[in-house]
């Protein structure tokens, strides 16, 4: 057998082992990291709720909380409580554990289908995905000690990086604070919308808080940088295997704390999430 | 509902039933079903308060569950997720008749100092130079019925303008936008925590008109109904409710009948001092049947 592509090693990270009817465990990729990256708990968790409700009833937000840094050594569970089943919507919470302790906290929910009001911003004009450059080779010449770690760990994804405020984008005094960048995964998916679903909850925490830092003279490497919360709302359907845009900006940092907010577009034009997340900020004591 | 900053405190000082426990009343009050910003305020101060005074809240999600019910208190039980060194989290249930109707998560941090930025304030017009709302709706629709106008005597509302109307300047990217200047109508006490607490409450008010103005539809107009999903708060850099502040809303997207608002909130001096996200239900109604 041919060793797996990057891309069915993540989908096969997100397929967790199923323990009861609520409760769930997540297998931890083979990383050389310190601590868990945030969007796989964000999308292991998005796969615990989703398994709980009908699949007549489609994810639209999610809403999470970061509580303690994860442990790659050991895997984790993810327990679901039912919140609602109504007629319409459907409400889950998940809570991961390790080592007894939630280090996770997410709250989703799920709608049935229906047509209404529509409407959405228009997609900025921007350079096409192969204009971007790279997003691990930036880290990695910006001296950012982990870049050879997430590049790894981020094996399955395709970023593209167009710029930010600081170098690459016009700046915008309305928008202090920008970033934007193509997203995909390298291979192909399968056509389980839930697949795309999670795998963009996975890409979504990358580079996000990032955008609060390019209004600064401040680099990743020579800043603390933890997620607080994550929050995504789902407009369209769309598939994460084909180049989206991410939309990134800042509106306000201030008592330690960056708030990011990003929209997601496909290439045609499409607005199909909006992400946001607010994260711990601090500038490293000099060495 | 109440009608004054003392009411609105009365209303949001809760009694405490346990150590994680507590029971909210109701006003007197014609709406059909509780107000969203009260059960978002009512489970903010229950969260606030099993957390040690020296952490304070910087942001907040939630989920409206269930209508809730303007004839029963509302239980708040609070489960303690996280005490840290630097940050401690809290989970709310709202419940009534044994159900949960609300569930907030909230977040509280210890004070420190770091980077500082924020989008600047737009420009727009001064409170005195906007329209009061509630006499603009009149004015706009004589025939609607402003009988439940005094249920929001709490609040100060001034109309700057939407994308629709022609009052805002316009926007490259043809954004659905509203703007209004709000504040606590009488003055609360200076403990900052009850300016968060008022701004909560007030939070839920006027938002998913951002989202109607690409559609010709106004808020309250009985062709539609809303009913608020979700809730979330940001908060930047500490301000005065009862002092005008500028709410400021776009809304990226609406599909599904789901409309996605988001909000800066900026005292008149241009600080930024929260951001604030809602989705909501947005249905037409058809015909006589209510919406299901």
């Amino acid at each position: 057998m041919s060793e797996p592509t990057p891309t069915q090693e993540l989908v096969a990270l997100l397929d967790l082992e199923r323990i009861d009817v609520n409760l769930f465990r997540g297998n931890q990729p083979d990383s050389v990291r310190a601590r868990v990256y945030g969007g796989q708990v964000a999308a292991q968790a998005l796969i615990a709720g989703t398994r709980t409700v009908d699949s007549d009833y489609v994810l639209h937000s999610l809403h999470s909380y970061f509580l303690l840094p994860g442990d790659y050594q050991v895997p984790i569970i993810y327990d679901v409580e039912r919140i609602r089943d109504g007629r319409s919507f459907a409400t889950r919470r998940v809570v991961a554990r390790q080592h007894g302790r939630p280090i996770y906290y997410q709250s989703l929910d799920f709608q049935r289908a229906e047509e209404g009001f529509a409407h959405q911003d228009r997609m900025p004009t921007v350079g096409a995905p192969e204009e971007g450059f790279d997003l691990v080779g930036l880290m990695k010449a910006g001296g950012n000690a982990e870049a050879d770690a997430l590049g790894k760990e981020w094996g399955a994804l395709d970023v593209r990086y167009l710029g930010n405020s600081r170098t690459g984008l016009t700046p915008d005094p309305q928008h202090p604070a920008q970033a934007r960048m193509w997203i995909r995964v390298t291979g192909e998916l399968s056509d389980d919308p839930l697949e795309h679903l999670a795998v963009f909850a996975y890409a979504s925490d990358v580079s996000l808080l990032g955008a609060s830092l390019t209004a600064h003279d401040a680099s990743p490497s020579r800043t603390q940088m933890a997620s607080l919360d994550h929050t995504i709302w789902f407009h369209q359907p769309f598939r994460a295997d084909e180049w989206w845009l991410y939309d990134q900006w800042s509106p306000s940092a201030s008592g330690g704390r960056g708030l990011a907010l990003g929209r997601v577009f496909t290439q045609d034009g499409t607005l199909v999430a909006t992400v946001a997340q607010e994260g711990l900020i601090r500038p490293l004591a000099p060495r | 509902m109440p009608r004054n900053a003392d009411e609105l405190i009365e209303l949001l000082d809760l009694e405490r039933l346990d150590d994680d426990l507590f029971r909210g009343q109701q006003m007197p009050s014609t709406l059909p079903r509780v107000f969203g910003g009260q059960a978002a305020a009512q489970a903010l101060v229950a969260a606030s308060r099993t957390v040690d005074p020296s952490y304070a809240v910087h942001s907040l999600h939630s989920y409206f569950l269930q209508p809730g019910d303007t004839g029963a208190p509302t239980i708040f039980d609070v489960d303690n997720l996280r005490d840290g060194r630097s940050f401690a989290t809290r989970r709310v249930q709202a419940i009534q008749h044994g159900r949960p109707i609300y569930a907030m998560t909230a977040n509280f941090q210890r004070a420190e100092e770091g980077f500082d930025h924020q989008e600047p304030m737009p420009q727009v017009i001064s409170p005195e130079e906007a329209l009061d709302a509630r006499a603009a709706s009149r004015a706009a629709d004589p025939d609607r019925d402003s009988s439940r106008d005094s249920e929001w005597d709490v609040v100060d509302l001034r109309y700057v303008g939407t994308s629709a109307d022609g009052r805002l300047p316009e926007d490259g990217e043809e954004t659905a936008r509203q703007r209004f200047w709000l504040r606590v109508s009488s003055a609360l006490p200076d403990d900052p925590f009850w300016h968060v607490a008022a701004f909560t409450y007030l939070s839920d008010m006027t938002l998913m008109g951002a989202a109607f103005a690409p559609h010709g539809v106004r808020m309250g107009s009985p062709e539609v109904m809303i009913a608020s999903l979700d809730h979330s708060v940001w908060f930047h850099r500490p301000f005065r409710a009862d002092e005008w502040w500028l709410y400021d809303q776009v809304s990226p997207a609406a599909s599904g009948s789901r409309g996605l608002v988001l909000a800066k909130v900026y005292s008149q001096d241009g600080r930024l001092c929260a951001t604030v996200a809602q989705e909501a239900l947005l249905r037409r109604r058809t015909g006589s049947g209510g919406p299901a």
